[in-house]
């Protein structure tokens, strides 16, 4: 099963996904973080994170860029968190975005469960400088892809999920 | 409670005074949560607070997180906190409106 999990800021995405990630098999969960820390900002979203699913016995790796390098055993329950944080590293830090998609893919082929969480960045009305406009084209392309890949998909609108496609795969 | 949310402009404060025109209504809360971040409130707690005051209340929001982060620091704590804030509103709503072009999607 793949689950693709969107919204806006601080709108209850990764406790969303969590939930569901916990409502599935707990061998070989493992959770993928993204994120990159740099400052105390991104110290303390990650602690945050951390002391939410602390009890859920997830594995943590860290994956800033190629997904594609990550050990993930068969038949693993994966949450991949998240999309836009993997993209602006691929693409900002000397990877390749054009790899994500077949990382992805990949992943979801071996997994047993995989959740995704993605951003929507897309709603603010601002024209960006070239590079940030094109990292909001790539990221609306990947999610488009991800979506057609997932057999769920949801938008949570303040800790509401919102089904774009399919059903949940437990109940909630 | 019941919560109102949309875009800027959707229109959700005026399907909340239509579908509630007897409620207490409580508009631009994502104007209310920047006053109390300013103050150093917790934007939950904020929102806890006023789920206990008013717990009868039409909460009227706009939704301000699906962009770009922003490169100020403060606007992004802004946003960060009206999300906080909100899922708390939302969990303790019994109905939740999200307004698009002035029609309104019941979501909870």
């Amino acid at each position: 099963m793949m689950a693709l999990i969107t919204g806006g800021s601080g709108c209850g995405k990764s406790t969303y996904a969590e939930k569901l990630v916990s409502r599935l098999p707990l061998e070989n969960r493992v959770y993928i973080a993204t994120m990159r820390v740099y400052d105390e900002e991104s110290e303390r979203r990650v602690a945050r994170h951390r002391a939410q699913r602390a009890d859920k016995g997830f594995k943590t790796l860290e994956c800033p860029i190629d997904l594609a390098g990550a050990a993930i055993e068969p038949g693993s329950t994966v949450l991949l968190e998240d999309v836009p944080n993997l993209l602006a590293n691929e693409m900002f830090d000397g990877g390749s975005a054009e790899r994500i998609l077949p990382a992805i893919r990949e992943l979801s082929r071996k997994c047993g469960h995989l959740v995704i969480v993605t951003n929507d960045v897309f709603c603010d009305g601002v024209i960006y400088p070239d590079s940030t406009q094109e990292y909001i084209r790539k990221l609306a392309e990947l999610n488009r892809e991800l979506v057609l890949l997932a057999d769920y998909a949801a938008e949570v609108v303040y800790s509401i999920p919102v089904t774009l496609k399919g059903t949940a795969p437990c109940d909630l | 409670m019941k919560l109102y949310i949309g875009g800027a402009y959707q229109g959700q404060e005026e399907l909340a005074v239509r579908e509630n025109p007897k409620a207490e209504l409580i508009p631009d809360f994502h104007e209310k949560v920047r006053e109390a971040i300013l103050k150093g409130e917790d934007p939950k707690a904020f929102a806890q607070k006023l789920c206990l005051e008013k717990p009868d209340a039409v909460i009227v929001a706009n939704e301000v997180g699906a962009g770009i982060v922003p490169m100020e620091a403060s606007e992004r704590a802004f946003r960060e906190a009206v999300g906080r804030a909100l899922c708390v509103i939302a969990q303790a709503s019994d109905t939740v409106v999200r307004a698009v072009c002035g029609i309104g999607a019941r979501i909870k």
